[in-house]
C-alpha cells in the first residue's frame, strides 16, 4: 500500500540528516508499528507521509502512485493524528468535529454521517456538548483520534496516541485502533510503549538516528536462534560459567548467554544449582520487543 | 466554501468565548473614549477655563480697585477664590496650597490710577503679584498679562471719563465695565470651508477606535499560537488545507469585529459622551460617510494583517501579548492617539508619520474635520493597504519557513 524507498531528509541548518536512506513497505490492512528512541526520525517520517515535508531524496508512493499525486487526487487518503491535542480547547466536542469535517470539505450529509460515526467509534456520545478543555486526558485522546477518522482515511498516522491516559482508556484506545484495519483503514502506529506495539502491530520497523535498524513481521523479529538466552539470577554469575557461555552483563543480575547447543541449557541449570545460584527467569528462543529494541538501539540515553 | 464557512464559524465561536479578547476589543476602548473625552474636554477648547485659583488682596477698597477685581473676574480664565484680608494671610494661603496667585492692590491704588510710576513726582506703590513658585511660568505670565490688560482698560476708561468731564462731553456717572478680553473665536480654514478645530470627542473617538482595531492582535494571536503549539495547524495542513485559506478564515471574522467596533465607538461618541456632559460626535453624511467607512476598512485590513504577523513572529501567547500590546501602545504614543499630533513638537510630528495609527487617524480627520474627498484620503488609504499587504506577505513567509 505505502512504499518508502530510499528516502533521506535533512532539516535546514541541521548538522546530521534526520532520515537516511529509509525504505519501508507498509501493506494494506494492518497495524504497522514504528519504533525508535527520541530523535530517531519518527516524527520526520510521519511529517513526510502527511505531506507536511517533502523528501529531498527517494520516493514515497501510495498504492503505486507518487505520494504528492495520490494526495492531490484524494487529500483525505492519509490522515494525521498528532501527538498533541490538535483541536480547539474552547470549542465543544461536537463543534470541533463539525469544524474539522468542514475543513476537510465534506458535503453536508456526508459530514453529518461521518461525525456520527466518529462519535460512536470513540464513544463520545455523553460529552458532545462539553468543551474540549473540560475533558479528561483519556477523552481528549479519544477526540483526537475521532477527528483523525473523519474523511475515512485509507492510512491513519498515529503519533503516540496513548500518552497520558489511564489504563482503562489505553485499553479502549488500543482495542479501537486494532479494529480499524477491519473497516478498511491501515494504521501506522508510533509509540514508546513496547507492550502496546507487541499487542496490536503485525509488522514493525525500528528506527534510530535516521536509519532503519530492523523491519519485518513481529514474529520474525522476535524469534531468535536457539543459541542465545537471557537469564536472571539472585546473585552474580560465577566467573567460570560466565566465561564458558560468553556471558554479557545486562545489569541487576541479568545476563545474556550463548549456547553451542540446546543440550547445554540443562547442563547450565545443574551447574548453577551446584554453585548455589537461584534462577529467577530464563528466556530461550524468543525475546520480547523491549529486549530487541534495547539491543538494537543500545542502551545509552538519548536526550 | 464549506471550508471557509467552517473556518469562519470556528473563529467566531473561539472569539465569543475569549472573554479577555472581547474586553480588550470592546470594553477597553469605550472606557478610553469616555474617560479621555472628559479628561481632555478643556484641552481642545481655546480660551477655556484654566484650573488655577487666585485671590485679590484689596488694601485700597476704592471703586477703582473693586472695578479692576471685577474686570479680572470676567475673563474667566483663572478661578477666583474668597479674598484674604491681609498680605500675610494671602502668603499663608499660597504656602498651604489653597491658591497659586494673589494680586495685592496697594492703598491709594484708586487715587494714583492716572499717575502711575510717580508721573507727578510722588512715589506710587506698585501692584504686587504673589505666586506659588511651582506654578507653570507660562500661567504666571498669562495672569500678569491679563492683569496688565485689565489695568490698561481701566485706565483708558477712567481717562475717557475724566477727559469727558474736563471738556464738557456727555459721560455716564460711572465708566461702563465692558467685558474683557473681547472674545476671539478660533477658526481653522481648509478646503474653502471654515470649520472649527477638533473637539475632544472628535479627536478621541477616531483615535481610540484606531487603537481598539489594532488590538485584534490579542485574540488573533491567542488562537493562531494555540493552533501552532497544539499541532492543529499541522493537522489542517495534512488535511490539504492551504495556508491562504487559513488566513482568509481569520481576515473576514476580524474584519467584521472591527466594523462592529467602529459602529459601537461612533455610537458611544454620539449618544454616550453627551450623557457625561460632553459634546456629541458629529459624523459626516452622504459621500463623506462612505469615505469614512473606506478609511475604517483600510485600518481594519492593516490591523488584522499586523496581528497575523505578530502571531507568526511570537512563539508563545505571552510573547504575542507583549509584542502586540507594547507595540500597539508605542504606535499609539508616537502616532498621535494618546497625545494629539498637533500638540507634539516638530520632531515628534515627523516621527508620527511612521506609525500606521497616525495614517489611520489622519484619514479619519481628513473626512471628519476637513471634509476631504476621496483624493484627499487616498494617500492614507494607500499607506494602510500597503502596510496590510506587506504584513500578510511576511506572515505567510514566516509560516512557510516554520513548517519547512
Amino acid at each position: 500500500m505505502l512504499k518508502v524507498d530510499g528516502v533521506s531528509y535533512r532539516y535546514r541548518d541541521a548538522a546530521a540528516p534526520a532520515l537516511q536512506d529509509v525504505s519501508l513497505n507498509i501493506p494494506a490492512g494492518g497495524v504497522y508499528g514504528l519504533l525508535g528512541p527520541n530523535g530517531a526520525g519518527k516524527t520526520t517520517l510521519i511529517s513526510l507521509l502527511a505531506g507536511l515535508l517533502t523528501a529531498a531524496d527517494g520516493k514515497i508512493s501510495l498504492n503505486d502512485q507518487p505520494l504528492t499525486e495520490a494526495r492531490a487526487a484524494n487529500p483525505r487518503a492519509i490522515s494525521l493524528v498528532p501527538q498533541d491535542y490538535a483541536f480547539y480547547p474552547m470549542l465543544t466536542v461536537a463543534e470541533n468535529l463539525a469544524f474539522f469535517a468542514g475543513a476537510l470539505g465534506l458535503a453536508r450529509d456526508e459530514r453529518r454521517q461521518q461525525i456520527d460515526a466518529a462519535i460512536a467509534f470513540a464513544r463520545l456520545e455523553q460529552v458532545t456538548g462539553k468543551r474540549a478543555e473540560q475533558l479528561s486526558g483519556g477523552l481528549r485522546r479519544r477526540l483526537n483520534l475521532a477527528i483523525g477518522l473523519l474523511g475515512q482515511p485509507q492510512l491513519l498516522l498515529l503519533d503516540e496516541p496513548t500518552v497520558g491516559v489511564d489504563p482503562q482508556s489505553r485499553s479502549f484506545l488500543l482495542e479501537s485502533i486494532a479494529a480499524l484495519p477491519a473497516s478498511g483503514t491501515t494504521v501506522l502506529y508510533t509509540s514508546h510503549y513496547m507492550e502496546e506495539v507487541e499487542a496490536i502491530c503485525q509488522r514493525v520497523a525500528i528506527l534510530d538516528q535516521g536509519r532503519v535498524l530492523s523491519e519485518g513481521t513481529l514474529d520474525d523479529l522476535l524469534a531468535t536462534a536457539d543459541s542465545s538466552a537471557e537469564i536472571e539470577l539472585d546473585q552474580a554469575l560465577p566467573a567460570a560459567l560466565a566465561e564458558r557461555y560468553a556471558a554479557t552483563d545486562l545489569g541487576h543480575f541479568k545476563f545474556g548467554l550463548f549456547f553451542r547447543s540446546t543440550v547445554e541449557v540443562a547442563r547450565l541449570l545443574d551447574e548453577l544449582a551446584v554453585a548455589g545460584c537461584t534462577v529467577r527467569q530464563l528466556h530461550v528462543g524468543r525475546q520480547n520487543l523491549e529486549q530487541l529494541f534495547m539491543r538494537l538501539t543500545r542502551r545509552s540515553l538519548r536526550d | 466554501m464549506t471550508r471557509l464557512t467552517a473556518l469562519w464559524t470556528k473563529e467566531t465561536l473561539a472569539l465569543l468565548r475569549d472573554r479577555h479578547g472581547l474586553a480588550a476589543l470592546f470594553v477597553m476602548p469605550v472606557i478610553f473614549i469616555l474617560v479621555m473625552t472628559m479628561a481632555l474636554h478643556d484641552a481642545f477648547m481655546p480660551g477655556a477655563a484654566i484650573d488655577v485659583a487666585y485671590a485679590i488682596v484689596d488694601l485700597d477698597g476704592s471703586p477703582h480697585s473693586q472695578s479692576l477685581a471685577r474686570r479680572l473676574g470676567k475673563t474667566g480664565s483663572f478661578r477666583r477664590v474668597a479674598d484674604p484680608a491681609t498680605t500675610d494671610a494671602a502668603r499663608a494661603d499660597i504656602r498651604a496650597g489653597r491658591y497659586a496667585l494673589a494680586l495685592v492692590l496697594p492703598k491709594g491704588f484708586g487715587e494714583r490710577l492716572l499717575t502711575p510710576a510717580g508721573a507727578d513726582g510722588q512715589a506710587t506703590e506698585a501692584l504686587t503679584l504673589m505666586v506659588d513658585p511651582t506654578l507653570n511660568p507660562a500661567l504666571q505670565l498669562a495672569f500678569r498679562n491679563q492683569t496688565s490688560a485689565a489695568l490698561g482698560m481701566l485706565r483708558a476708561d477712567e481717562l475717557t471719563h475724566s477727559a469727558g468731564k474736563l471738556f464738557g462731553l456727555p459721560t455716564s456717572a460711572r465708566p461702563a465695565e465692558r467685558d474683557w478680553p473681547d472674545e476671539i473665536v478660533s477658526t481653522a480654514v481648509q478646503n474653502d470651508r471654515s470649520i472649527r478645530p477638533p473637539s475632544s470627542v472628535q479627536q478621541n473617538v477616531p483615535a481610540w477606535l484606531v487603537f481598539a482595531m489594532f488590538f485584534v492582535v490579542i485574540p488573533i494571536s491567542a488562537i493562531l499560537i494555540t493552533e501552532r503549539q497544539q499541532g492543529t495547524l499541522q493537522r489542517l495542513a495534512a488535511m490539504g488545507l492551504p495556508f491562504r485559506f487559513l488566513l482568509l478564515g481569520k481576515l473576514l471574522p476580524f474584519f467584521v469585529v472591527n466594523q462592529i467596533q467602529a459602529v459601537l465607538m461612533v455610537a458611544v461618541g454620539i449618544w454616550g459622551v453627551p450623557l457625561f456632559g460632553g459634546e456629541a460626535l458629529a459624523m459626516p453624511t452622504g459621500a463623506g460617510l462612505l469615505h469614512w467607512w473606506l478609511v475604517a476598512a483600510a485600518v481594519s485590513l492593516a490591523a488584522v494583517a499586523c496581528a497575523l504577523l505578530v502571531a507568526s513572529l511570537a512563539q508563545t501567547t505571552q510573547q504575542s501579548t507583549i509584542i502586540g500590546g507594547v507595540g500597539n501602545i508605542l504606535m499609539a504614543a508616537i502616532g498621535g492617539i494618546m497625545v494629539p499630533k498637533f500638540m507634539m513638537p516638530g520632531a515628534m510630528q515627523t516621527l508620527a508619520e511612521w506609525s500606521p495609527m497616525a495614517w489611520a487617524l489622519n484619514g479619519f480627520h481628513t473626512v471628519m474635520l476637513r471634509h476631504g474627498d476621496f483624493a484627499a484620503i487616498l494617500p492614507d488609504l494607500v499607506k494602510l493597504l500597503a502596510c496590510a499587504a506587506l504584513a500578510l506577505a511576511a506572515a505567510t513567509w514566516l509560516n512557510r519557513r516554520q513548517t519547512a
